[in-house]
């Protein structure tokens, strides 16, 4: 193995750098889609349907304990053939990022509906009630006074399932998805192996300062919503 | 004004409220006394519906309702014409005091913005709270807590307020000043139906003194001859186990107090 080159760590950012955007893709949408499909399964864990709670409880459970990497496999070879089978869908065509974008959406909303659960059981339902006597709809109710204080209160808890969400976006490349880590191992490939420790480290930099963004704006928004937002997180005593 | 007939609600097998019969005059002042357990919050809040009840009728001027048969535009309608004050104040922890009161003006009753600022100023201001417009719930005291949630009753003039012992949860010191704006409501002639343990404040502010006991309205009366010549066992046991001397002692002693 040839000695640690700085040169080539340098030069590696140029290679693996004009794949960020196809990460940062990944990441967003995947956050956008598990944030919805998160949404969902948080109203159906609190609804009063027995039917919707077991429903989104299994689906939480089996998703909570299927490794990433297993669930990407299952998305990228099942997902074709369930289409194919029951829609008539030839998916041959797409692109590999939509699967590890479905991976990652499904994989994510169940640990986000947990904690939009969680924030919205903290919100004094009272608040609600007080709400409905003063004329607002339920509609008007859940989103002017519970949603944003429920955002406020699953604001940390969101930011590490983020950060979860962008390191398992890495596994993307097993699929053959060229990201900027399936860049990296091109890259590595190229140089018959050699160069591994510059590439990775070079890798790894890329996330801690993609990390530090992630940090620094999550501490910003959470300063911010908590000075105009005063949450109270008191549990409503219903009756006596 | 308002007449519920035979109100029952049930939670699994056990009949908290057993029928309930009452009439209230536009402009009394009722206070609901009873046990804990009695049922009390149950009847205030099967009123407004945020826990239905099981069955009964409730006719508010010339609505009338079956309740096992009210529709979500019954509700709406009968909502309209009532205020609910909270043992916890329930005050929306997002917005100021000012929007508090403002929030039902302006999106429950469509009332214009700056028209509703005034009325939910004029409102804060009553309750003796103006310059706590912009305070956040969890910048506030109890007490003033509980006026900022009486203000937000209050501003948008229902034709009567619940309150479910709005003074309950306060610390003592606070009480007087919350009691202090509850009495001045009721001397400009607003209807109240008050839960309350505060026996001297019943005696002096309510027009109508409710006893309830076990789910039932055990005895009603004008609140000299309630506390003073009970009639039911029940409410003799009652009374006498909160003690007429306390209720003596501490009558009118909200008034000592003025609201700041
Ligand atoms: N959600 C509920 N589920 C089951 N039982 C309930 C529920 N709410 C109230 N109860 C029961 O109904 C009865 C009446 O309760 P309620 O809160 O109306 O009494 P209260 O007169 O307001 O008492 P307090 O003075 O303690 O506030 C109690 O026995 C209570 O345990
Ligand atoms: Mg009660």
């Amino acid at each position: 193995m040839p000695p640690f080159s700085f040169e080539f760590f340098l030069s590696v950012f140029g290679e693996i750098l004009p794949y960020l955007p196809i990460t940062l893709l990944i990441i967003i949408l995947s956050i956008i889609f598990s944030s919805l499909l998160g949404s969902f399964l948080a109203a159906g864990g609190i609804s009063r349907s027995l039917f919707w709670r077991t429903v989104t409880q299994s689906y939480v459970f089996v998703l909570r304990s299927t490794p990433p990497i297993v669930l990407l496999f299952l998305v990228f070879y099942g997902f074709p053939k369930l289409l194919l089978l029951f829609l008539n869908i030839n998916v041959n065509g797409w692109q590999k990022s939509v699967f590890v974008v479905i991976a990652l959406s499904l994989l994510f909303a169940s640990n986000l509906a947990e904690v939009f659960k969680a924030a919205y059981l903290t919100v004094n339902t009272g608040q609600r009630e007080a709400a409905l006597m003063a004329g607002l709809s339920e509609w008007q109710a859940f989103y002017r006074i519970t949603l944003p204080q429920t955002i406020v209160v699953a604001l940390p808890n969101f930011a590490n399932t983020v950060a979860a969400l962008i390191k398992d976006a890495a596994l993307a490349y097993v699929i053959g998805l060229v990201d900027m880590m399936g860049a990296g191992n091109n890259l590595i490939a190229r140089n018959f192996g050699h160069h591994s420790l510059e590439t990775y480290l070079a890798l790894a930099v890329v996330y801690w300062v993609i990390f530090i963004i992630v940090e620094q704006g999550t501490k910003y928004l959470e300063k911010y919503l908590s000075k105009s937002r005063a949450v109270d997180t008191t549990q409503s005593g219903v009756t006596a | 004004m308002l007449t519920v007939k035979n109100f029952k609600k049930k939670y699994h097998q056990h009949e908290v409220l057993k029928g309930i019969d009452m009439t209230i005059e536009k402009g009394d002042v009722v206070a609901l006394l009873g046990p804990s357990g009695s049922g009390k919050t149950t009847f205030l809040r099967g009123l407004a519906f945020l826990t239905p009840g099981d069955s009964g009728n409730i006719i508010f001027d010339d609505q009338k309702i079956d309740i096992q048969s009210a529709t979500a535009n019954d509700i709406k309608q009968l909502r309209q014409k009532m205020g609910f004050v909270f043992q916890n104040f329930n005050l929306f922890a997002n917005k100021t005091a000012l929007q508090n009161v403002e929030e039902g003006l302006v999106i429950g009753h469509k009332i214009p913005k700056a028209e509703a600022k005034q009325i939910a100023q004029e409102a804060l201001k009553k309750v003796g709270l103006l310059e706590f417009s912009d305070h956040f719930p969890s910048q506030l005291s109890g007490g003033q807590a509980q006026r900022v949630g009486i203000a937000r009753a209050a501003a948008l003039n229902p034709e009567i307020i619940l309150l479910d012992e709005p003074t309950s949860a306060l610390d003592p010191e606070l009480v007087a000043d919350v009691l202090q704006v509850i009495k001045q409501l009721a001397d400009e002639g607003k209807t109240m139906i008050v839960v309350t343990h505060e026996m001297a404040f019943a005696r002096d502010v309510a027009d109508k003194v409710v006893f309830m006991d076990r789910g039932l309205v055990v005895e009603q009366n004008e609140p000299a001859e309630f506390f003073d010549h009970p009639k039911s066992p029940r409410l003799k046991e009652f009374l006498s186990r909160i003690s007429a001397a306390s209720v003596a002692n501490n009558s009118f002693e909200y008034e000592k107090s003025s609201v700041n």
